[in-house]
C-alpha cells in the first residue's frame, strides 16, 4: 500500500508536470493562433503545418539560449526565482481533482495528488506564494523596469488575493468544506445544481480576480511592454524567462480548474457528456476566455486596478458574503 | 599716348585712355557685354558680332570701337536683344545636341550665352555638312561643335605667333538669299560668314606648332580639347587650385585641376591644366606636364639616413626647381651648420645681375613680361627663345602683332619661328661667342652718344671701317642727235624736210665704287648692313624698347663684361633690359642664398648629383615632394614673389622636417618662411595666406607682390672693349631643351615623356651626313654619350642636346658657355 | 489575394467619420456613475463579440511576405537599374555626370573614357548604398533615362558593394526584352510630345 502510494503520487507528479508544460506549451500556440485569427492574421505559419511546430521551435530556442545574468543582479535570487513561479503554480495543482475516479487493470486511481481536506485553501496559499517568483526576480534585477514590475507584481497580487479569498468565501459557507472534491459533490445533481446560479456575484468576482492572479490582459500591469518594458521578467532569456511562462500558464490551467470546480459543476457528467471531458470543456472555454479577453480588452492603469479591487470588488465581495450569511442563516 | 579720357557706359562713367577698345573699357568697370571672339591682347576678329553696343547713336562692335572723349555707350536696345538673339540661335543651328558628353558643358560660353540670350525655339535652317574630328597630337579638334568664333586663330597668331591654324573652306551649302530679309543684318552677316569656314591646320591635314595648346584654352567651346582630357571627366567635377606653373622661370600662373583618379582610387590626380587666357598664355609644358608629383611615401628609415648624411656634409648641390622658402631654409642650414650651397647656374645669374646693377645702378634688371608686351621694339640676345622662355616669346610676337613693333633676335642658331614673327622682326645668326658685339652693337646703334660714356663713343668710333661697294649711280650724259623736222616753208607754203642737231640729256645707270663707313661690328655678326634701313619704319614709331638677354651670356666667359655692358645699355639708351632667369626659381635662388664656387668633400644633392640625393623625382636616396605638391613662392621673371600651391598630397618628408630634425627651422610649415625673405634683397615681410593669386577684370596681375628695387652704386671702372675670343672651328652643339621640354620633370609628365636625343636642323643633318634616327657618338675629351639624332624642322641650323633626360649626362659636355665643341661619330 | 486592391486606393478620406468623446468625469461621484454605466452597458461584451465575429468569419489579411509579395507602386523608388537601347542594346548611360553632380548623398561616382568609335563611355558607375537615400534625384535628371530607380526593395547583403557596381545594375544583354521603361521620376509625361518645340531642320 505505502509503496503502491508513492509509486502512484509520483507517476502522477510526473504526468501532471508533463502534461501541464506541454499543455503550457501548446497554451501558446492555442493563444497566437487565437490573437491573430481575431485580429485577422494568421499567426505562427512557417513551422511545421500551420505552425504548429513553432512551440517546438520556441522550446528549443528558449532551452538553448544563453543563460544570461546581468552584472548588477543578485545572482542566487535572479536565478532562483523563475522556479519559485513555476513551482508555486505546479504545486497548487497538487491539490486540485482534475477528473472523475477511473479504473485500470483494477487498480483506481483517483487523479489528485493530495487530496487533502483543506484543498482549496492550499490552493490559493500556495498560488499566493507565487507572488514571490515576480517580486524576488524584479528585485534581483538590477534594472528600474523590472523593480517597477516587482512593485506591480507586490500590490497587484496582495490586494486581488483579499477579492478571491473574500469571493470564495460564500461558496465555501454554502458548501462547508474547503474540499475541492467536496465542492464537485456538491453540484452533482446537474446544471441546476451548479454553484453559480447561487453565486453568480462571487463568481463574476473569483474570475475577475482570477484574470488579476495569473496576470492576464487586462491586468497584466506586471509586464506590460509599453510602461515598463517586460516588468520584471525584462532581464531575463532563454529557460528563465521560460519558467515563468510556464508558471503563467500552468496558473491559467489552475484557475480554469478552480472556476469550473467551484461554480461549474466540476467533473460532473453533464448531460450525456462525461464528467472528465465535461471539466476539459469547461477549462478550455476559460482558457479561451482568457485570450479572448486579450484579444478584446485594453488593459487598465495601475492606479484603476487599485480603485476597482479596494474600492468596488471588495465591498461587493464583502456585502455578498454577508448576504449569503443572512441568507443561510434565516432560510 | 596714353591720354586720358572719360566716357559712359549705360550711364556709368568710366575712365580710360583714348584709343582703348570700348569693351576693355566695359570689362574694367564691371559692364558686361556679351562676347565670344574677342581675346584681350589680341586683334578684334568681329566673328561673332554680339558685342554690338550703340555708340552716340550709331551701332558698333564694342571689341573694335575705340573709346573716343565723351563717347557715350548704351549696351542693350531692343535690336540690339534681336540681334543678339538671332545671333545664338544661328550658332545652335545644326549644333550637336552632345552637352551631355561634351567636355565644355558647364564651362561652355555656347551654352551660356544660349541661355543669356533666352533662346527657346529655332527659326533658322540649313543642311549640315560633315565636318570630321582631326586628331592633332595633343589637340582633339571637333570640327561639328566648333562655332568658328576663330579665337584659336587668333590666338595662335596674334599671342602665340605659330599662325598653325586659319580658317578652311566648310564645303557647305550656300546661304538661301531670302534669309536675308526674314533676319537681322548682323546674324545674317555673321551666318554667311559661319557657313563658309571652319577651322584647319595651315600645314595641311596635320597641324604643325610648338604645341602650346592655348587655342584649346581659348576655344569657348568643346571644339578643341585635350586628346588626354577629352571625355576623362566633367570640367564641374574638378577642383580648381591656382598655382603657379614650376617648369620655366616665367612661373606662369595656372590651375591644376584635380578629382580623384578613379572609383578605385580615391587619391587625386590632376585631369588638366587650364589658365586665365585672357590675361596671361601658357606654354606646353605648363599646360601638357602636370603630373610630375612625386607619390612616394614617408620613409623613416631614409630621413634618419638623410640626418646622419646631413651631419657628414659639408656641401649641398641643389638645382632652382625649388620655392623661395626651400631657398631660404637652405640659406638657414647654410648660415647655421655652414653647409656650401653650390647651384651654378643661380650663382651665374647672381655674378651677372651684380655685375648689371654695378652699370645700371639697380639691384634687379629693369623689365618684366608686360614690358616686352607693351614695346614696339624688341631685341633678343643669347637665348634661344622659344625654348628658353616660351612666354618671353609669346610677348615679343604679340609686341611684334599687336604694337605694329620689330625687333632684333640675335641667336647662333637659326630659327624659323622668329623669323615667321612678321618682316619687322630681323634675325641675325652670328657665330657662338659674339655676343660681346652684339650688345656693343646696340649702344652704337641705339646708344645716346651725347650721354653714353666717352670711352665707349671712342671705342664704338674707332670700331668704324670705310668699305667700298659697287653701287649703281645714276649719271646724266649729253648725248647729240639728229632730228628730222618738217617745217612749212611761209613762201611756198610746201612741206619740206629739214635735219636738225639737238643735245639731250639723258640718265643712264653706272656701276660705281663708293665708299661708306660702316662699323665693324655688322661684319664680327654676321649681319646686313642694310639692317637699319629695315628696321627705320618701325622705329620711327617706336617708344618702348626692350632688351631680352637670356642663359648664353650668363655662361659666357665674359659674363662680367657682357652684364657691366647690359647695364651700361639700361643706362643710356630706350631699351629696358630684362634677364631671363635660366630656371624657375634661379632668381629667387640668386637672391635669396648665399651660394658658393667650391664644393666640399661629402655632399648632399638636392635634386641634383651628390653622395646623399633628397630627390622629387623618386630616384634619389630621400623622397621630396615635387612643385605641384607644395605650397610657397617663386621669385619670377617679372620679379614678382608669386604663390603657388598643392595641387596633390605628399606625404613623405619635407625640407623642412629636415632643417627641423637638424635643429635650424622651428617652423611646423615650410611656408612660415615666406614673410622672412630677406628684405635687404627686396622681399616684402608678407604672410604666404595674404598672397594674392588673380588677376582682376582689366587685366592686371594681383599675385603675390613685387620685389623693390634697391639703389646700388654706380662702378667707375671701365667696361672692357670686345675681347678676341678663339673660335670653334669642328662640330659645335648647343645645350637646349627641345620646345615642352624643361627638365626631368617635364620629362616625368606622361604626356611629355620622351628619351633625350640629338636635335638636329636639316642643314645640320646633311653637313654631318645623317638622318633621322641613326645613333651617334658624342665625344668631347674623354666624354662619350650615345644617343639617337631627331630631326627638329624649328630649328634652321645647327644641332642642340637637351638636360631633360636625366638617362643620359649632357651636361657634362659642355663646361660653361652653351655652345661646346665635339665630335660626332655615327655608329 | 483578392484584398489587396484596395491598397491601392489611396482616397481613403470617404470613410473617415467622426469619434464621440464624452467630458472626462471630474467629481468621484461622476465616475462612479461612469463605472456603474459602462459595466452595466454591454461595451465590454460587444468588444467580445466583434473579436469573436472576426475569427468566425476568418477574413484573413495576412501576406505571407517571402511567398507572397505586394506589388510595388510603380514610382516606387528601390535598388538603381541602368538601363540599355532597346533596339540596339548599347548602354544607354553617355557618362553626362549630372546624376554624380546632382546627388545629394554624393554617392555616385562614374569613370569615362572615349571609346574605340570616339564616343564618351561609361566605364564603371557606382552607387554607394550606404550612403543612397533613394531620392530619385539621379533618376529625375538623367537625360537618357539611364539610371532609374528598381522595383527592388531588399536590400539586405552581406556586402553592401553587391548592389553597387555597374554590371549589377545593368540590364544584362540577354534580358534586354524583359527591361521595362520606367514610369517614376524623371520619365516622360504623357503628353511631353505635345509640349516639346521642334527644331527646324533643312532636309
Ligand atoms: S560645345 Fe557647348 S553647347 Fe556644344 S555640345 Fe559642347 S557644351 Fe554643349
Ligand atoms: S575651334 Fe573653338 S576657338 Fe577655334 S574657331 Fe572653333 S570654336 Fe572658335
Ligand atoms: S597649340 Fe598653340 S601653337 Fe599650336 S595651333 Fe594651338 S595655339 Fe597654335
Ligand atoms: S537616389 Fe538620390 S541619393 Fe540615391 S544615388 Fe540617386 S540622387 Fe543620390
Ligand atoms: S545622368 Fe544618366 S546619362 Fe548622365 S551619367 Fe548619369 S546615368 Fe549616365
Ligand atoms: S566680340 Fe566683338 S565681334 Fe565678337
Amino acid at each position: 500500500m505505502e509503496t503502491a502510494f508513492i509509486i502512484e503520487t509520483i507517476v502522477k507528479i510526473l504526468v501532471v508536470l508533463g502534461l501541464f508544460s506541454a499543455l503550457a506549451g501548446f497554451a501558446t500556440y492555442v493563444e497566437r493562433k487565437v490573437l491573430a485569427f481575431m485580429q485577422r492574421r494568421l499567426g505562427p505559419m512557417h513551422v511545421g503545418p500551420y505552425g504548429i511546430l513553432q512551440v517546438l521551435a520556441d522550446g528549443i530556442k528558449l532551452f538553448t539560449k544563453e543563460d544570461f545574468i546581468p552584472q548588477g543582479a543578485v545572482r542566487p535570487i535572479f536565478m532562483i526565482a523563475p522556479v519559485i513561479t513555476a513551482a508555486t503554480a505546479f504545486i497548487a495543482m497538487a491539490a486540485i481533482p482534475m477528473f472523475p475516479e477511473f479504473t485500470i487493470g483494477g487498480y483506481t486511481v483517483r487523479p489528485i495528488i493530495s487530496d487533502m481536506n483543506v484543498g482549496l485553501l492550499f490552493v490559493l496559499g500556495v498560488m499566493g506564494i507565487g507572488l514571490y517568483g515576480p517580486l524576488l526576480a524584479g528585485m534581483a534585477s538590477g534594472n528600474k523596469w523590472s523593480l517597477l514590475g516587482a512593485a506591480r507584481t507586490a500590490i497587484q497580487f496582495l490586494s486581488y488575493e483579499v477579492v478571491t479569498g473574500l469571493s470564495v468565501l460564500a461558496p465555501v459557507m454554502i458548501v462547508g468544506s474547503l474540499s475541492l472534491i467536496d465542492f464537485n459533490n456538491y453540484q452533482a445533481g446537474g446544471v441546476g445544481n451548479w454553484l453559480v446560479w447561487k453565486q453568480p456575484i462571487a463568481f463574476i468576482l473569483f474570475l475577475i480576480a482570477g484574470f488579476a492572479e495569473t496576470n492576464r490582459t487586462p491586468f497584466d500591469l506586471l509586464e506590460h511592454e509599453a510602461e515598463v518594458i517586460s516588468g520584471y521578467a525584462t532581464e531575463y532569456s532563454g529557460m528563465r524567462w521560460g519558467l515563468f511562462f510556464i508558471g503563467e500558464y500552468a496558473n491559467m490551467f489552475t484557475i480554469g480548474f478552480l472556476v469550473s470546480l467551484i461554480f461549474l459543476g466540476g467533473f460532473n457528467d453533464l448531460w450525456f457528456i462525461p464528467g472528465a471531458i465535461a471539466i476539459l470543456l469547461k477549462v478550455f472555454f476559460f482558457i479561451f476566455l482568457f485570450i479572448w479577453a486579450r484579444a478584446s480588452w485594453p488593459h487598465v492603469r495601475p492606479d484603476q486596478l487599485m480603485w476597482l479591487c479596494w474600492k468596488v470588488l471588495m465591498p461587493i465581495a464583502v456585502v455578498n458574503v454577508v448576504i449569503t450569511g443572512i441568507v443561510m442563516m434565516f432560510f | 599716348m596714353s591720354e586720358k579720357i572719360k566716357i559712359t557706359i549705360d550711364g556709368k562713367e568710366c575712365e580710360t585712355i583714348a584709343g582703348e577698345y570700348v569693351l576693355n573699357v566695359a570689362r574694367a568697370n564691371g559692364i558686361f557685354i556679351p562676347a565670344i571672339c574677342y581675346l584681350t591682347n589680341c586683334s578684334p576678329t568681329l566673328a561673332c558680332r554680339l558685342c554690338l553696343v550703340e555708340a552716340d547713336g550709331k551701332q558698333v562692335y564694342a571689341c573694335n570701337a575705340k573709346a573716343k572723349d565723351g563717347m557715350s555707350i548704351v549696351t542693350i536696345t531692343e535690336n540690339i536683344i534681336k540681334e543678339r538673339r538671332a545671333i545664338m540661335e544661328v550658332y545652335d543651328v545644326n549644333h550637336p545636341l552632345e552637352c551631355g558628353v561634351c567636355d565644355q558643358s558647364g564651362e561652355c560660353e555656347l551654352q551660356n550665352y544660349t541661355l543669356e540670350m533666352k533662346v527657346d525655339q529655332q527659326h533658322y535652317a540649313i543642311k549640315d555638312t560633315y565636318r570630321p574630328v582631326k586628331h592633332w597630337n595633343f589637340i582633339h579638334y571637333d570640327a561639328s561643335l566648333c562655332i568658328v568664333c576663330e579665337r584659336c586663330v587668333t590666338v595662335c597668331k596674334d599671342m602665340i605667333g605659330d599662325a598653325a591654324l586659319k580658317t578652311v573652306p566648310r564645303g557647305g551649302d550656300k546661304l538661301d538669299k531670302s534669309w536675308k530679309e526674314q533676319m537681322p543684318k548682323d546674324a545674317y552677316a555673321m551666318w554667311n560668314k559661319l557657313q563658309k569656314s571652319i577651322i584647319g591646320a595651315v600645314a595641311g591635314e596635320q597641324l604643325d606648332c610648338t604645341w602650346c595648346g592655348e587655342c584649346i584654352s581659348v576655344c569657348p567651346v568643346g571644339a578643341l580639347v585635350s586628346e588626354d582630357y577629352h571625355y576623362t571627366t566633367n570640367s564641374w567635377e574638378l577642383n580648381k587650385i591656382p598655382a603657379a606653373c614650376a617648369h620655366c622661370s616665367a612661373a606662369c600662373h595656372l590651375y591644376y585641376e584635380t578629382k580623384h583618379t578613379s572609383i578605385e582610387n580615391p587619391e587625386p590626380k590632376i585631369y588638366r591644366v587650364t589658365n586665365e587666357f585672357h590675361y596671361q598664355p601658357l606654354c606646353g609644358a605648363g599646360r601638357f606636364g602636370f603630373d610630375f608629383e612625386n607619390r612616394a611615401k614617408r620613409d623613416k628609415e631614409a630621413f634618419d639616413r638623410a640626418i646622419k648624411a646631413f651631419e657628414k656634409a659639408d656641401t649641398i648641390i641643389f638645382d632652382s626647381y625649388i620655392t623661395n622658402e626651400e631657398a631660404l631654409i637652405l640659406q638657414r642650414l647654410k648660415e647655421q651648420r655652414g653647409y656650401k650651397l653650390i647651384n651654378e647656374d643661380a650663382l651665374r645669374l647672381k655674378t651677372f645681375m651684380d655685375n648689371y646693377s654695378l652699370y645700371s645702378g639697380q639691384s634687379l634688371y629693369s623689365a618684366d613680361v608686360k614690358d616686352v608686351h607693351e614695346s614696339q621694339f624688341v631685341v633678343s640676345i643669347g637665348t634661344a627663345l622659344k625654348s628658353d622662355n616660351p612666354r618671353v616669346r609669346y610677348a615679343f610676337n604679340n609686341a611684334v602683332k599687336m604694337n605694329k613693333g620689330g625687333g632684333l633676335y640675335f641667336h647662333p642658331i637659326k630659327d624659323p619661328v622668329i623669323e615667321s614673327l612678321g618682316k619687322t622682326v630681323v634675325p641675325v645668326y652670328h657665330k657662338p661667342l659674339r655676343e660681346e658685339a652684339a650688345l656693343y652693337f646696340i649702344l652704337q646703334e641705339f646708344g645716346n652718344k651725347e650721354k653714353l660714356p666717352k670711352y665707349i663713343v671712342e671705342y664704338l668710333n674707332s670700331l668704324m671701317v670705310t668699305k667700298t661697294k659697287e653701287e649703281e649711280v645714276e649719271v646724266t650724259e649729253k648725248v647729240v642727235e639728229v632730228v628730222e623736222e618738217t617745217v612749212v616753208d611761209k613762201k611756198t607754203g610746201k612741206e619740206k624736210k629739214v635735219e636738225k642737231k639737238v643735245t639731250k640729256e639723258v640718265p643712264k645707270k653706272v656701276k660705281k665704287p663708293v665708299e661708306y663707313k660702316v662699323s665693324a661690328l655688322y661684319d664680327m655678326l654676321d649681319a646686313p648692313e642694310d639692317l637699319m634701313d629695315k628696321l627705320k619704319k618701325v622705329l620711327s614709331k617706336a617708344q618702348k624698347f626692350t632688351l631680352i638677354l637670356g642663359e648664353d651670356l650668363y655662361t659666357h666667359p665674359r659674363a662680367k663684361n657682357l652684364a657691366k655692358l647690359a647695364g651700361l645699355i639700361d643706362r643710356f639708351t630706350d631699351f629696358e633690359v630684362m634677364l631671363i632667369p635660366p630656371k624657375t626659381n634661379s632668381l629667387g635662388v640668386a637672391l635669396i642664398c648665399d651660394l658658393d664656387e667650391e664644393g666640399g668633400e661629402y655632399t648632399i644633392g638636392y635634386n641634383a648629383k651628390g653622395d646623399f640625393v633628397l630627390s622629387a623625382l623618386g630616384d634619389g636616396d630621400l623622397d621630396m615632394p615635387a612643385l605641384n605638391q607644395q605650397e610657397g613662392t617663386f621669385t619670377n621673371i617679372d620679379k614678382r614673389v608669386v604663390p603657388t600651391n598643392v595641387a596633390l598630397p605628399y606625404e613623405g618628408y619635407v625640407l623642412n622636417d629636415l632643417a627641423k630634425a637638424l635643429g635650424v627651422s622651428d617652423k611646423e610649415y615650410t611656408i612660415e618662411f615666406t614673410k622672412e625673405l630677406p628684405q635687404e634683397k627686396g622681399y616684402k615681410p608678407i604672410d604666404f595666406d595674404d598672397l594674392p593669386n588673380e588677376f582682376f577684370n582689366d587685366g592686371t596681375e594681383h599675385r603675390g607682390y613685387r620685389l623693390e628695387n634697391k639703389k646700388v652704386n654706380l662702378s667707375r671702372k671701365n667696361i672692357e672693349p670686345i675681347a678676341e675670343l678663339p673660335e670653334f672651328n669642328g662640330t659645335v652643339i648647343y645645350r637646349c631643351e627641345p620646345v615642352l621640354q624643361f627638365s626631368p620633370f617635364t620629362n616625368k609628365a606622361h604626356q611629355l615623356r620622351s628619351k633625350g636625343k640629338l636635335y638636329a636642323s636639316e642643314t645640320f643633318l646633311k653637313e654631318m651626313d645623317l638622318e633621322e634616327g641613326n645613333k651617334v657618338n658624342i665625344q668631347k675629351d674623354n666624354i662619350t654619350i650615345t644617343t639617337e639624332v631627331e630631326l627638329d624642322d624649328k630649328i634652321g641650323s645647327g644641332a642642340y642636346v637637351g638636360t631633360f633626360d636625366p638617362s643620359i649626362d649632357t651636361k657634362s659636355l659642355f663646361d660653361g658657355y652653351r655652345f661646346t665643341e665635339v665630335k660626332l661619330q655615327k655608329v | 489575394m483578392s484584398g489587396l486592391e484596395q491598397f491601392q486606393d489611396r482616397n481613403v478620406s470617404q470613410n473617415y467619420y467622426r469619434v464621440k468623446i464624452e467630458p472626462y468625469p471630474k467629481t468621484p461621484w461622476e465616475k462612479f456613475k461612469r463605472v456603474v454605466r459602462k459595466s452595466l452597458k454591454p461595451d465590454l461584451l460587444i468588444g467580445l463579440k466583434i473579436t469573436l465575429l472576426e475569427m468566425l468569419r476568418f477574413n484573413i489579411h495576412t501576406i505571407q511576405y517571402p511567398k507572397e509579395k505586394l506589388p510595388v507602386s510603380p514610382r516606387f523608388r528601390g535598388i538603381h537599374r541602368l538601363l540599355r537601347l532597346l533596339e540596339s542594346g548599347n548602354e544607354r548611360c553617355i557618362g553626362c555626370g549630372l546624376c554624380e553632380k546632382i546627388c545629394i548623398s554624393n554617392c555616385i561616382r562614374i569613370d569615362t573614357k572615349p571609346d574605340e568609335n570616339g564616343r564618351k563611355i561609361p566605364t564603371e558607375y557606382t552607387i554607394n548604398f550606404g550612403r543612397c537615400i533613394f531620392c530619385g534625384y539621379c533618376a529625375e535628371v538623367c537625360p537618357e533615362l539611364a539610371i532609374v530607380h528598381g522595383q527592388e526593395y531588399e536590400y539586405a547583403s552581406e556586402q553592401r558593394a553587391q548592389f553597387a557596381m555597374k554590371e549589377d545594375m545593368l540590364t544584362p544583354l540577354d534580358k534586354l526584352k524583359e527591361q521595362k521603361e520606367y514610369p517614376g521620376f524623371g520619365a516622360p509625361t504623357p503628353a511631353a510630345d505635345k509640349l516639346i518645340k521642334k527644331t527646324p531642320l533643312a532636309y
